[in-house]
């Protein structure tokens, strides 16, 4: 007779959020929402700009967005990871090396009045709102997974627009080759920025080649599971690049450039031989210090590491091989 | 100067039983307080330690290792600055717990991140030329252990200091194991190596001929 024991650190199916409880969530925060909007004459929802649209945008403005998110096919199959770790486990070394620094000090990060700088080879230029770009998107939610060049492993549901659609926008060249992002650069706000045993030049920058960056794949991400994102996720506003390795979805994007040249970008200038610039997850490929071929998916447990084979790009392989099919990827790592 | 020898004579007449079970249960905490963790995450505080605790409680075992073997191998120059035999009665006592702290970082390496799956090793080794040098490490303190006893003091005799001396050698072995897992954050790493040097040179330089002289262990 085979008895079934349940090993004290699996994780029970109770303790990960049910995507239904975090949806109806959503759909009760969107009621929550537009009563209290109907039945308060609000003064911030009242003022108007003269196109009709809101002059000012309040995080109501965009939860409001974010609860309307259309939902799609990505990752439905998948087992999110909980929302604990999705958010108290971050690389984010603006706000520490270690890996609760940035939920534990990202706190009181100000992100009212974002703007993001576009510049280069394009023909709209300046100074955007967050609020002028999100104004036009349809946010929808994809369920991504998440490879760190660490060698472990999460499921996020992200809510977002594709990159493409905002690019688009700004109406790149052709001279435009590849485009190029800037985290936030602010010493104050940023502890790690004001760490004198950091060995980044700040700010962060990464960058990607413009066929990657109009790939319908490519997330710009401004909420997960429903809710604005999170400061230790990169607010307001991120990067998602589901196939490649998580440093290269930048967070809290202050400046987008399109340029002819292949960017310089933060990991690949600190060790080159490490990070490349193309950073595909690649399970033949491995990190000069560790392999790549297998990664913990995490959560994991005390005595279940929970390892699983890496695919080739992340299991996105279908959707972007083509955008490699010329490239010797053990040298374009 | 004075406060340090007065606080030495206060010690020095407190019964070495004392003074043994006393370091005893300073030197079980930072295992005690481990252990709690194991059992807290085992029993339904699943993320006690975030969403990685095999891993947090590699690093965490690892860092007592290496303050053991620095407060360990902290016992002699101590004992030149006070003068005082009561200093050196517990080195092995030090050394042993050192010793146990890395085999339990060993201990949880193999059993949360190896799973025990020893056929991933020989990959692992490749990989990570870090590990060889920490498995040397705790082979030389295994082999110091082992030869603790005061038989194998004797029958080893003059041998015997040389081959502890190699305690050395597994702190350095350390720190390179430590430097070479640094990612961004190469502070902690390197203060220890440097705490390392510091206790090196200490011993080997400018002690080295009150060394020759005096130590009769």
């Amino acid at each position: 007779m085979i008895i079934q024991q349940r090993k004290a650190n699996d994780i029970l199916p109770s303790e990960i959020t049910p995507k239904s409880t975090y949806l109806n969530r959503r759909k009760f925060m969107t009621g929550a929402l537009t009563s209290a909007a109907a039945l308060a004459t609000s003064p911030v929802l009242a003022i108007q700009s003269a196109e009709g649209k809101p002059a000012l945008s309040s995080p109501n403005e965009l939860q409001k967005q974010i609860l309307a998110a259309s939902e799609t096919a990505w990752g439905k199959d998948e087992t999110l990871s909980p929302y604990s770790a999705v958010t108290q486990y971050n690389n984010f070394y603006e706000f520490g090396t270690g890996k609760t620094d940035p939920s534990r000090y990202a706190d009181d990060f100000k992100t009212d009045g974002w703007k993001v700088e576009i510049g280069g080879e394009c023909e709209v230029k300046g100074q955007f709102t967050l609020e002028d770009i999100l104004k036009p998107m349809d946010l929808e939610e994809r369920i991504y997974r998440l490879r760190c060049v660490e060698a472990w492993s999460m499921v996020i549901p992200w809510v977002g627009f594709p990159l493409a659609e905002l690019l688009k926008r700004f109406k790149p060249l052709s001279s435009a080759k590849y485009v190029e992002f800037t985290t936030i650069e602010d010493p104050k706000q940023m502890p790690g920025q004001r760490s004198v045993f950091s060995t980044i030049d700040w700010p962060y920058k990464e960058g990607l080649r413009m066929d990657e960056a109009m790939h319908p794949l490519t997330l710009m991400a401004v909420g997960l599971y429903g809710e604005i994102l999170p400061n230790q996720n990169g607010a307001p506003l991120r990067l998602v690049v589901p196939w490649k390795y998580g440093f290269k979805s930048i967070k809290s994007i202050v400046a987008i450039r399109f340029v002819e040249e292949v960017p310089s970008t933060t990991w690949n200038d600190l060790a080159p031989q490490e990070y490349g610039f193309y950073a595909n997850v690649n399970p033949k490929v491995d990190h000069p210090r560790w392999s790549q071929a297998s990664e913990r998916r995490l959560p994991n447990g005390l005595f279940s590491a929970n390892r699983i084979p890496t695919q080739m790009f992340n299991g996105y392989a279908s959707e972007v091989e083509g955008l490699y099919s010329e490239m010797d990827l053990r040298r374009f790592y | 100067m004075s406060i340090l020898t007065a606080i030495s004579n206060k010690i020095t007449s407190v019964p070495v039983l004392w003074r043994r079970f006393t370091i005893t249960g300073l030197s079980a905490l930072p295992a005690i307080y481990i252990l709690q963790l194991v059992v807290r995450i085992q029993t339904g505080e699943w993320d006690l330690l975030g969403p990685e605790p095999g891993k947090a409680l590699v690093w965490l075992t690892g860092t007592w290792a290496f303050n053991f073997l620095l407060i360990a191998l902290a016992v002699t120059p101590l004992y030149r600055l006070l003068n005082q035999r009561w200093v050196l009665v517990h080195r092995r006592m030090v050394g042993l717990w050192a010793f146990l702290y890395t085999s339990l970082h060993a201990l949880a390496y193999a059993t949360f991140l190896l799973q025990w799956q020893w056929a991933d090793i020989t990959s692992e080794i490749v990989k990570r030329p870090y590990l060889l040098l920490g498995t040397g490490a705790w082979m030389i303190l295994l082999a110091l252990a082992l030869t603790s006893t005061r038989w194998a003091q004797k029958s080893l005799g003059k041998r015997w200091k040389t081959l502890h001396k190699l305690v050395y050698f597994a702190a350095l072995l350390a720190s390179v194991h430590y430097l070479l897992q640094i990612r961004a954050g190469w502070f902690e790493p390197v203060l220890y190596t440097v705490l390392t040097l510091v206790v090196l040179l200490v011993r080997n330089r400018r002690f080295e001929g009150f060394w020759k002289k005096s130590d009769k262990m």
